[in-house]
């Protein structure tokens, strides 16, 4: 017992210190790691962007390692000082908690070549949008022949049992119940309206998807005909062949920076903002711009064409004309009190 | 080869072969889950100051209560679903040739083999508006306009049912194989009747079976995270997804560290019932 306790604990001991000191070595010369989303996200960085900044920079070693919002913050907050991570990428809501947290380096905004060709909105000195998500309406063109116009559409009567929403969990259900109250004369601060609303939505509602890709699923199934997506999304499933179509409602689109930060006391930080420099070129955002991609560019020098200027935005102009920015601030302030009341209030 | 030495104690053994596992557990498993205990007696997100708060919100929040309510209770619909449909499958089991066995068991292994989210996926197909039941039961002139069969609990119950399928049916096969079939014999020669014999002897000697078979079930359908959302969709709340709002949409820690604690808590109390029949079901058997 003895002896096998013994060896037993060498054993542990040189494996731990054969873990431990590569570790520390690797620190001082690892290769930047950049976490992006995973999907779509992390397919188009890999075949864009990576070659766009080892292009630039000499062949220098990136790791893509994709992963949420959540987890990104939770690993960079376990190692504060020494983070495994060099650039995070955040939907709104996670980028001011990340920022709150005091996890992110301000972008060297007088060092970039970029930053002042980015639209305002995407002017951010905790890190820029190098990418807009948007929101609009999705129908199936096949049920639905005359393409809706307004966010009010939903609540037509002709929609009966035919409408899909998701829960509060996600960016796109949040900052869409926002819009719904803007419309019925609420605002980021106040969103009573908007739960009233949903309240006379219950009659056309088919289903309140768990997240935004399930959408996906249920008109794929004909589960439902309409609901607030994703342009992204949208495209996928375009691309897929099912029949689907995305208008932006009257009232605007509502678009989501996407931001992406340099990590605070990140031992690359050179390299991590040579990577967000190149996710600003116009090369980079005009090729991600168009397919199989479709990701909505933040540079004003990129010129619009394809799907993007014919259904969102022919130029910069049109795009600020048409998108809504929602003030995320205020929204966390109060989110988890509405997920709470949606817990509670939405029952089908 | 060879028998080992005399003056040896066989016993040390076990308890030395056991040391890597329970370095393993004390590590990934007991630590963690001190460090959940610790966070969820805080009451601010930040972990700073002590109390019992998100216990106190939990418990007194008839909506949180609720939660756990409904989420107890799919598990219990599930495991009776798969108690009904899973034992004949197992008691069939035992008394065909070996070929249908084979047969049998690879059926029952099957879905083990596919990934949950595949399982699921499917199950979405087969409950959607124009999904395979909507459309035999319209070609059939049943029914006039689908039937809202996804994102109801009677959906979720049947895609569980099937997804946990095999955890009540391998421990239900294993618990039969061992019943002497002399036994259905001599209960028959003493004029008890098929339904007297199964009721009287098989069921009470499978119970330790369908006691293992349960309690595997009902922890699997109730932490069924995937099926539950996919299926359930986002409006019907159970204890994982309100875990994974609490704690990854709100970062609100302290709480879902709560929830993950009273949720194991409450299902530690299932098993634990469970169990007590089976130590009374052994003294039955054994009588």
């Amino acid at each position: 017992m003895i002896m096998n306790r013994r060896s037993l604990m060498t054993t542990a001991l040189t494996l731990g210190a054969m873990k431990a000191f590569p570790g520390l070595s690797y620190a001082q010369a690892r290769p930047l790691v950049f976490a992006t989303f995973t999907g779509s996200w992390e397919e188009a960085h890999k075949a864009v962007l990576v070659p766009a900044f080892r292009k630039a920079n000499a062949d220098a070693a990136i790791v893509l390692d994709p992963m949420l919002s959540v987890d990104q913050i939770a690993k960079v907050n376990a190692a504060k000082a020494n983070p495994p991570i060099d650039v995070m990428l955040h939907d709104p809501g996670p980028a001011l908690v990340a920022i709150g947290q005091d996890l992110v380096e301000p972008y060297p905004v007088e060092k970039s070549a970029y930053y002042k060709d980015l639209i305002s909105e995407a002017q951010e000195p905790t890190g820029p949008a190098p990418f807009f998500q948007v929101v609009g309406l999705t129908y199936n063109p096949e049920a639905i022949k005359t393409p809706p116009t307004s966010w009010a559409d939903l609540w037509k009567p002709e929609f009966k049992g035919r409408v899909g929403i998701t829960n509060l969990n996600s960016t796109l259900g949040t900052g869409w119940l926002v819009e719904i109250a803007k419309m019925r004369g609420g605002s980021e601060a106040n969103v009573d309206p908007g739960f009233k609303a949903l309240e006379e939505l219950k009659p056309n509602l088919a289903a309140v998807a768990a997240n935004p890709g399930a959408l996906a699923t249920l008109f794929q199934q004909g589960q439902i005909d309409i609901s607030p997506g994703n342009f992204n999304a949208i495209q996928i499933l375009k691309a897929r062949g099912v029949p689907v179509e995305f208008v932006a409602p009257k009232e605007g689109a509502i678009a989501f920076k996407t931001t992406i930060h340099i990590v605070k006391n990140s031992p690359n930080r050179e390299l991590a903002f040579k990577l967000i420099e190149a996710a600003l070129t116009p090369e980079v955002q005009t090729t991600l711009m168009n397919p199989p991609y479709l990701i909505v560019p933040t540079n004003s020098k990129v010129t619009m064409g394809g799907e993007i200027a014919r259904v969102l935005a022919k130029d910069t102009a049109e795009l600020k004309q048409k998108f809504v920015f929602q003030d995320w601030k205020k929204i966390n302030e109060q989110r988890s009190a509405w997920i709470e009341r949606f817990n509670r209030e939405i029952k089908i | 080869m060879g028998a080992a030495p005399a003056s040896r104690d066989v016993t040390s053994y076990g308890m030395g072969l056991a040391v890597p596992l329970a370095l393993f557990f004390l590590v990934f498993f007991v630590a963690p889950l001190l460090q959940l205990l610790w966070l969820s007696l805080h009451n601010d997100t930040a972990g700073l100051h002590w109390g019992l708060g998100q216990y106190l919100h939990f418990l007194t929040d008839p909506f949180s209560l609720s939660v756990l309510g409904s989420t107890l209770l799919l598990g219990a619909e599930v495991t009776a679903v798969c108690l009904v449909l899973g034992f004949p499958i197992a008691w069939l089991y035992q008394r065909v040739g070996p070929k249908l066995q084979t047969v049998i068991i690879l059926i029952v292994l099957l879905p083990l083999l596919t990934s949950v989210v595949v399982r699921t996926f499917a199950w979405i197909v087969i409950l959607g508006r124009q999904g395979i039941i909507n459309a035999t039961l319209q070609s059939l002139g049943m029914i006039d306009t689908p039937l809202k069969l996804l994102y109801t609990q009677f959906g979720v119950v049947i895609a569980l049912a099937q997804v946990q399928m095999p955890l009540m049916t391998l421990p239900l096969i294993t618990a039969l194989g061992r019943i002497d079939p002399n036994l259905d014999d001599a209960s028959c020669s003493l004029g008890a009747g098929s339904w007297r014999t199964f009721f009287r002897v098989v069921l009470p000697l499978s119970l330790p079976g369908i006691i293992a078979g349960c309690t595997l079930t009902y922890a699997a359908a109730i932490t069924a995270f995937i099926t539950q959302s996919l299926i359930g969709g986002g409006q019907m709340l159970f204890m994982p997804m309100y875990l994974y709002q609490q704690a990854s949409t709100l970062q609100n820690w302290p709480f879902a560290s709560a929830i993950s604690i009273i949720f194991l808590l409450a299902v530690l109390a299932v098993v634990s019932v469970f169990t007590t029949l089976g130590r009374l079901s052994r003294g039955y058997g054994g009588a």
